[in-house]
């Protein structure tokens, strides 16, 4: 479902929002337009990375990748080809606007511009993780589900569907949550785990070996792919839609039913 | 009224009365048969409650409608008593206990001493609840945490400071008591320069930019599970407590009132962090005589 | 065979008077009067299903290693209530759906308490002399809670495991007796290996036990008493109108409880609950997120989220935060509950025995103020998933959890007020059904006051006497005549 919410005013967003809660995730998708949908495709030559970089990054960042007041720079902390390639191919950057919360999203560059990318971002002088190799098969699923409840499910909730953050007692912030990662990718949450995008933790080479990271990412697929063997699996959120459905279904089907069964006043 | 309508519609229908209540217990007893051969098969849990509930189904289906369109029903009238009882009867009872309770009087000191003895039972048989828990003693009070003891994963891994990278957080017990949930830590790697000790007393519980709380929500004892490096913000996931970690883990959003109990770290001799002594105070959530900090 | 059966009972026992009477006992067909039928049935699918269970359930927290279908746990070291419930789950055959149909059944078994409750009081069955098994009925909803929490509880995984860590931290807020009284529950200090056999022993015996005997005593007085009916032609406060229990009720009764059961099993089947699998087994030092507890006690953890945070200290003691939303409110909540019937004979100076029923326009105090608890109540239920709809909604949390102490602040008292003008002009306009109403009587201000005239002798004043005047018009018909021809 693909539904393109107009952006801007106020009226706009109270509409999108309550659209959400009808069609459950319209206002994830509201903000994902291609941020240049005009601009062409820039030619495969070993100038390209730097080419869409000038173009779409360093407005924000900066030439040199040293940041402005629109954007951090992207030499420091974990910066590099690992933190770039995940900010790339999650849909994250662009963004249209300094101030979009950066969100998960189709990609806006293909993989072999995201590659060239990644490269000239790295040549910047950030010494961040490179781009991890996962070997899923090498992980051990149990190993992965002890190592997921114990550092993950706090924010992505044990499901892996994620959960709601906040910054600050400020009631008019921005919404911040943990992502659902239904969709990540194995190197994606490698690359998450090692750089810590956004307020999520650093899970660093030093903390998990290659074969911790590679259970986490196994047990994460199991994950993507839950074993429902109980039915309708109603978001996988726990017992806020399961007293829905008991409500819903169970009472009311029940009143329902002696509805049918009894008489009303007046109808003898 | 409407079983007069029932007797128009009912000559109106072409089948005989009953043909639908018939179909209902066939349905409901194929549904039963399909059942057990779902069970020999070795059972599908979406097969077996579809089934049962249609043999549970049909079941209801024919006994209503058999009720509804074959029985006799309502218009029956029956009388009831407004009020139970009445003032004769009960005085009559109360009098034939007054008659038995005057025999009880006159062997006063008998009735206190069966008192004394009931009660005493009573007494004697409340006890055995004393043997249900621990005291508590001061057990809220203290964990395991004590000068040296290591801080070790929840693998028994102890933990050098290059183990952690900034902005990294990990879940660490007391060396060798992994079962202690009441000393399960958050140690937490901070950007250089960034801690400054807020409270008097707490100058070097953080070694090269290591800080330590209790993971125990101090609001009703969740596991305040989530960090947040980005403004080292700790966030309580049951009842979104906020703590603020550079304010020595002070909560600034949520119920809690009380910062988070801060552990004081120390790096040992052989490079592993450990503690430094007990906790800031009680760790986790209050309780009547906790003490004030 | 049936005649010497009863012949052999009766010159032993007696029994033919009773049963002759019992067999021809007249039940009102009206379709509300079967909720708490629906709660019944529930809680016999729960004991069917519940037996099978304990069959399968260890309720110890030793640790071994489960050996099974689900293959991320496969040989992992978990306690041995976890594993059981995954061996039930994965590899028992039928024991998934059974475990599902309990679940469910334990959801709808609370709700249908509740709706009963909601249509004893807003028809104003409590009143004399029903007041005794309104009592039984609030007791058997705080019991159906409790089992319901503690049952919740049993199977170890991380969700029940933290909902037992935030009651073992409630019991501590407790006043004074608090310490003893989380040490002597658990065993000791959190988690007490203890409490997950002794859960087990309250689950599947005591609360039961407790259950099954009120609910004889509920039954058996609404046999003494007769059943409540409402105002229709030729029902007065001295007769009941209805069917007779043989075979025509018991035919209805027995079809709805293969009716419920029906439900109960689709959703059994087809809807998954609780699935402990993918939540994993509980540890003390982990969580997850969103923690909710099942939707009876949504309006606890509601006002916990709501509450301000602040303790109260007091010569050197504490009475911690969690004390007020989760003790004392409950607390209040049932006591107020429990004691509603007295509290309404008397500030209504209505100490009267009722068997006709109000409709709720009768009684617009009374309807005004259920309306006002019911939304106060699910206010602080809805704020319970204030997480979830601050993800829903992408907004902050705070934002959406302010919205809610402002709606419980105002809302409550907006819908009593709104429900009291609607009750008013509904009794005025004389409709016999709210989508009746024209719409001109809710604006029409002037409305107040003409409810008894113009009701056509239906209802009867708010707080005024009884207004019965069919006392004594009994038909005095015997059953068998006044039965209308059918069958």
């Amino acid at each position: 479902m693909k539904l393109r919410c107009a952006r801007s005013g106020w009226a706009v967003k109270v509409l999108t929002a309550l659209g959400a809660i009808a069609l459950g995730g319209c206002a994830y998708t509201s903000n994902l337009t291609n941020p240049h949908p005009s601009q062409e495709p820039v030619a495969d030559t070993p100038e390209r990375g730097r080419v869409l970089y000038l173009r779409d990054c360093a407005w924000c960042h900066a030439a040199e990748g040293s940041g402005t007041g629109r954007g951090p720079d992207l030499i420091s902390d974990t910066n590099g080809a690992a933190f770039t390639d995940f900010m790339l191919s999650t849909g994250r950057m662009p963004i249209n606007d300094p101030s979009e919360p950066t969100r998960f999203s189709s990609p806006s560059y293909n993989p072999s511009e995201i590659e060239d990318l990644v490269a000239y971002v790295a040549s910047l002088g950030g010494d961040g993780p490179p781009i991890p190799v996962v070997d899923t098969q090498a992980g051990d699923l149990a190993l992965g589900l002890e190592l997921y409840q114990e550092n993950c499910a706090a924010c992505h909730s044990t499901t892996g569907v994620g959960g709601a953050l906040a910054a600050g007692p400020d009631p008019f912030d921005r919404s911040l949550i943990a992502p659902a990662l239904t969709q990540s990718t194995p190197v994606q949450i490698a690359e998450a785990m090692q750089v810590g995008p956004g307020t999520m933790p650093v899970f660093g080479r030093d903390t998990f070996s290659d074969t911790e990271v590679d259970s986490i990412v196994r047990y994460l697929g199991h994950l993507q792919r839950p074993d429902d063997r109980g039915g309708l699996p109603l978001g996988h959120v726990g017992p806020v839609t399961e007293g829905a459905i008991g409500w819903l279904v169970g009472v009311g089907g029940a009143l329902l039913i002696v509805r049918l069964i009894g008489t009303r006043v007046g109808e003898e | 009224m409407r079983s007069d309508l029932r007797d128009m519609s009912r000559r109106q229908r072409t089948s005989p009365p009953g043909s639908g209540v018939a179909l209902a217990f066939g349905f409901s007893a194929v549904s039963s048969i399909a059942l057990t051969v779902v069970y020999g098969f070795g059972g599908q849990p979406q097969l077996e409650g579809l089934l049962l509930g249609i043999a549970l189904g049909g079941l209801a289906v024919g006994l209503v409608r058999w009720a509804q369109d074959l029985m006799p029903g309502g218009g029956y009238v029956e009388q009831r008593d407004t009020e139970m009882g009445g003032p004769a009867q009960s005085a009559a009872a109360v009098r034939s206990f007054e008659r038995g309770e005057q025999e009880v009087q006159r062997r006063s000191f008998l009735g206190k001493a069966l008192a004394a003895a009931l009660g005493a039972l009573g007494l004697a048989a409340l006890f055995p609840i004393r043997s249900l828990g621990s005291a508590p003693g001061t057990s809220l009070e203290v964990t395991p945490w004590a000068e040296g003891i290591r801080a070790v994963t929840i693998d028994g891994e102890p933990v050098r400071p290059e183990d952690l990278e900034i902005g990294g957080v990990l879940t660490v017990f007391p060396d060798g008591h992994l079962d202690a949930a009441d000393a399960q830590t958050l140690l937490i790697h901070l950007p250089p320069g960034v801690y400054r000790p807020v409270a008097s007393g707490r100058e070097g519980w953080a070694p090269e930019d290591f800080v330590a709380f209790s993971k125990v929500c101090t609001h009703a004892g969740c596991p305040v599970g989530l960090y947040q490096p980005a403004n080292r913000r700790l966030f309580c996931p049951c009842h979104q407590s906020i703590f603020d970690v550079l304010d020595a883990a002070a909560p600034i959003a949520g119920p809690a009132t009380r910062p988070l109990p801060q552990l004081p770290l120390e790096i040992d001799a052989d490079g592993f962090i450990a503690a430094g002594g007990d906790y800031s105070e009680p760790i986790g959530p209050g309780y009547w005589s906790r003490p004030r900090a | 065979m049936l005649r010497r059966t009863a012949g052999w009972f009766d010159t032993r026992l007696g029994t033919s008077a009773f049963v002759q009477k019992a067999l021809t006992k007249v039940f009102p067909d009206h379709w509300s009067f079967m909720i708490g039928e629906i709660a019944l049935y529930s809680f016999v699918v729960l004991l069917l299903t519940g037996t099978f269970l304990t069959f399968f359930f260890d309720a110890s927290t030793s640790h071994s290693v489960y050996r099974g279908a689900y293959e991320p746990l496969n040989g992992v070291e978990v306690s041995d209530a976890y594993r059981s419930v995954l061996e039930l789950s994965f590899d028992v055959r039928a024991g998934l759906v059974m475990r599902q149909i309990h679940h469910w059944a334990a959801l709808v078994f609370i709700g249908s308490i509740v709706a009963h409750l909601c249509r004893v009081f807003f028809t104003g069955a409590f009143r004399r002399p029903r007041e005794i098994n309104w009592i039984i009925g609030v007791l058997l909803l705080i019991l159906a809670i409790f089992n319901g929490f503690s049952g919740y509880s049993l199977p170890d995984d991380l969700l029940s495991g933290t909902g037992l860590r935030i009651a073992h931290s409630i019991a501590l807020s407790v006043p004074l007796v608090g310490t003893w009284m989380a040490f002597l529950l658990f065993g000791g200090e959190f988690p007490a290996d203890e409490i997950i056999g002794r859960l087990f022993v309250v689950h599947i015996m005591i609360v039961p036990a407790l259950i099954i005997g009120l609910l004889t005593v509920h039954l058996a007085v609404v046999w003494r008493q007769k059943h409540t009916q409402f105002r229709e032609p030729g029902r007065t406060e001295g007769n009941v109108v209805g069917s007779r229990l043989w075979p025509s009720y018991t035919a209805k009764s027995i079809g709805l409880f293969f009716a419920v059961s029906a439900v109960l099993s689709v959703m059994g089947g087809l809807v998954q609950i609780n699935p402990v699998w993918l939540y994993g087994p509980f540890e003390p030092q982990q969580v997850t997120s969103p923690a909710q507890p099942d939707w009876y006690l949504g309006w606890v953890e509601g006002a916990l989220r709501l509450v301000p945070p602040f303790d109260v200290r007091l010569f050197g003691y504490e009475i911690p935060n969690p004390f007020f939303p989760a003790v004392l409110l409950p607390g209040v909540t049932f006591t107020l509950l429990l004691a509603w019937p007295f509290l309404e004979q008397r500030f209504a100076r209505d100490k009267e025995a009722h068997h006709l029923l109000d409709r709720p326009r009768d009684h617009p105090v009374r309807t005004a103020l259920g309306a006002t608890t019911l939304t106060f109540y699910t206010v602080m239920f809805v704020a319970a998933s204030n997480d979830l709809i601050a993800k829903w909604l992408g907004a902050s949390i705070f934002g959406i959890t302010l919205i809610f102490r402002i709606l419980i602040l105002l809302l409550p008292p907006l819908v009593g007020w709104g429900t009291y003008r609607l009750m008013k002009a509904l009794a005025a306009s004389g409709a016999g059904h709210l989508s009746e109403m024209p719409l001109a009587a809710l604006t029409n201000r002037g409305a107040d006051g003409h409810g008894a005239h113009v009701d056509g002798g239906k209802g009867h004043g708010a707080a005024g006497p009884p207004g019965d005047g069919h006392a004594g018009n009994r038909l005095g018909a015997p059953a068998e005549e006044a039965r209308t021809p059918g069958g």
